[in-house]
């Protein structure tokens, strides 16, 4: 029996790291949350989804939202695309407050949401019609993003022609195609197979360091936050709100390898820590089902 | 679970064969009904006429007195009623009510009724669908619009459209007019909600993307709303056009009886029941064609619903192997399938791999 492994502190930071995270402090703020809060239901009685959420993401960081489901994590980043509104607090794009929608936001969502009627070029092209550019520049302008996402070969396929990644990565091609600020993504991987889901993990990451996007990318699988991120934002549920800003210390380039990093497994144990944090109450009994024993005596599995 | 296509065909020609079989049984099988005796001799009865058509009862009852008396008996043989023709007869006025010429010179020929009916139906469609379709778009679209309407258009509907007839004549005269109207009442208010509630089913994902992608307004409407749903409003129109046909029998009986609903009319009172029914089985006819004219047609409109495109994009092999220059191919259960199979839903990982964007 092998005793548990004896994790560093996530906290501690290599001086690469460390150097790494004072040169990203330096860049300017891109998307600033301030005293964001989101409840439902009429005053007095109101559910809390989360309160008091403040931060500051800076010019091409990733940075992960992780959380309990019911957490209002993807609630947040909703209200930070504009699709939702806050009840009080304000959430500043380059030091505007938003409003609404718009194209500076660009967002990629768990089901895809390719237009059907579309080919996978004109999905493409769609941000650029809306901004009104040319027929001709918008066409340029999507096959450079296919060329880049790999699916040039695919550019007059529908998308009910294309598997499940390869729809995420026409998605994140059209959302790139209006140069947001700051890419928002919606548990983007999680409808995925285990396989495909990691190779569109390396291809977000190659995309990242080529192009001047900033990425805030909700998940619930901490590896993933893990592997992709800068700075993790931990969020929680009674009270609903932000746990914790874990700043990575999982040196950069990332690779597969460095899943067994103890640096890589520190930070994913913290996070374990937060997320099933047992919190007053029931869990304990929700947790065990009143299955009656149906073997006979002698006839255990474990 | 759906069936194998040749299964789904031979189902399809069955569905039709097996309620003409019992046509036939029952047209053709004498002791299956019959209940009549067509008298070919009336004997010495006082009451038979050559040609008549005698319940078998009464018939059996008058030849036994025939023969209790000494007299001699009537023959004849069994049949269907008059109003139950045989499924050749019907077959052979479906072209001989084309060719036979009306009895009046003043009546219309059997294609001159279908065309008016055909034209009726096609006026009444598009005024409705002029303002039906825009209208229901626009309630599917916005809360204020369908507020605004749709509380009146669901109270109108249940208004049923014959009871306008009158209303019709007095407004619009006897031709044509009061025709087409009652077809568009019938179809109007159903429009409106069927497409504003087909509206309303689009994916609200669909319309939240487009708005991160900077669309708003009108232009929402027109690059998203509208396509989203185009192929389904397509359908309900489909569907409407069917519901027309209905009316259209209604609406011609008011003012002036027209079209096919006066060729029936006229050939049940001459006792040409062979014509009625095979002048219904053209209805029937022309909806069904329409409706898979219609359909073929919106695999031609909307391609994106084409489950099966002859196009291949699958590249092959050799190509696969030479773009995949960094990462090898995944190995294991995971075929380079035929460009054929493209269409699956799932395509095989190993496409997916050789389309591998960028390099490390």
């Amino acid at each position: 029996m092998l005793s548990p492994l004896e994790l560093p502190d996530y906290r501690l930071h290599s001086p690469e790291v460390a150097a790494r995270f004072a040169r990203i402090r330096e860049r300017p703020v891109v998307l600033s949350v301030r005293n964001l809060k989101k409840s439902f239901g009429p005053p007095g009685q109101e559910h809390v989804v989360f309160d008091n959420v403040s931060l500051d993401i800076r010019r091409r960081e990733f940075i992960s939202i992780i959380g309990p489901s019911g957490c209002g994590k993807s609630t947040f980043i909703r209200i930070a695309a504009g699709l939702d509104e806050a009840t009080s607090g304000e959430i500043l794009l380059d030091g505007k407050a938003i409003s609404g929608p718009g194209p500076d936001r660009g967002m990629v969502f768990q089901g895809y949401t390719l237009f059907p009627w579309r080919t996978v070029k004109q999905n493409v092209m769609f941000g650029l019609e809306m901004r009104g550019k040319s027929a001709n520049t918008a066409e340029s302008t999507a096959r450079e993003w296919l060329e880049m996402v790999g699916l040039s070969r695919f550019e007059d396929s529908y998308p009910h022609e294309l598997s499940g990644g390869m729809k995420q990565r026409v998605a994140i091609a059209r959302a790139l195609a209006n140069e947001p600020r700051i890419l928002i993504m919606d548990e983007p991987f999680g409808a995925l197979d285990a396989l495909t889901r990691c190779k569109m993990q390396s291809y977000l990451l190659q995309i990242w360091k080529k192009v001047d996007v900033t990425i805030l990318f909700i998940t619930h699988d901490l590896d993933e936050a893990t592997y992709l991120s800068d700075r993790i934002l931990v969020m929680g549920v009674n009270p609903g709100g932000v746990r914790e800003f874990i700043e990575s210390p999982v040196p950069r380039p990332r690779t597969n390898e460095q899943f067994l990093l103890p640096e890589f497994l520190s930070v994913k144990h913290r996070l374990d820590e937060l997320i099933h944090a047992p919190t007053a109450g029931t869990e304990d009994e929700e947790d065990r089902l009143p299955v009656i024993k149906l073997t006979a005596a002698g006839d255990e599995v474990e | 679970m759906e069936l194998p296509a040749n299964r789904r065909l031979q189902l399809t020609i069955l569905s039709f064969i097996l309620p003409l079989a019992l046509w036939a049984a029952v047209s053709y099988v004498p002791f299956l009904w019959h209940p009549l005796v067509h008298i070919t001799d009336p004997g010495e009865s006082e009451f038979f006429v050559e040609g008549m058509d005698i319940p078998r009862a009464d018939f059996q009852k008058q030849n036994a007195d025939l023969i209790a008396a000494g007299s001699k008996p009537a023959a004849g043989y069994r049949v269907n009623p008059v109003y139950f023709p045989a499924p050749h007869k019907v077959a052979a006025a479906f072209y001989t009510a084309f060719t036979t010429p009306p009895r009046l010179p003043n009546e219309p020929w059997l294609h001159e009724s279908l065309g008016h009916s055909i034209r009726t139906i096609f006026f009444g469609f598009l005024f409705s669908s002029l303002i039906g379709l825009p209208l229901g778009i626009l309630c599917g679209t916005y809360r204020f619009f369908s507020r605004l309407t749709e509380p009146f258009v669901e109270f109108f509907r249940y208004l049923p459209a014959p009871a306008f007839g009158a209303l019709c004549v007095a407004i619009l005269g006897i031709d044509d007019g009061p025709k087409i109207a009652i077809i568009v009442i019938g179809t109007f208010f159903q429009q409106v909600l069927v497409i504003s509630n087909t509206v309303r089913k689009v994916d609200p994902a669909l319309i939240e993307a487009s708005q991160t992608l900077g669309a708003s307004g009108w232009r929402l409407v027109r690059r998203v709303v509208i396509p989203a749903a185009i192929t389904d409003i397509y359908t309900d129109m489909r569907i409407l056009l069917g519901w027309a046909w209905t009316y259209l029998i209604v609406a011609e009986v008011v003012g002036t009886m027209s079209g096919i609903t006066f060729f029936i009319n006229q050939q049940a009172r001459y006792r040409n029941f062979d014509n009625v029914y095979a002048a219904i089985g053209m209805i029937g006819i022309i909806g069904l064609t329409t409706d898979m004219a219609l359909a073929w047609f919106g695999t031609i409109l909307f391609p994106w619903k084409r489950k099966i495109r002859r196009k291949s994009h699958a590249v092959p092999v050799t190509m696969t192997a030479k773009q995949n220059r960094g990462e090898p191919l995944p190995e294991g259960p995971f075929p380079v399938r035929a460009p054929d199979s493209f269409t699956s839903l799932e395509p095989p990982v190993a496409r997916d791999a050789s389309a591998r964007p960028l390099e490390t």
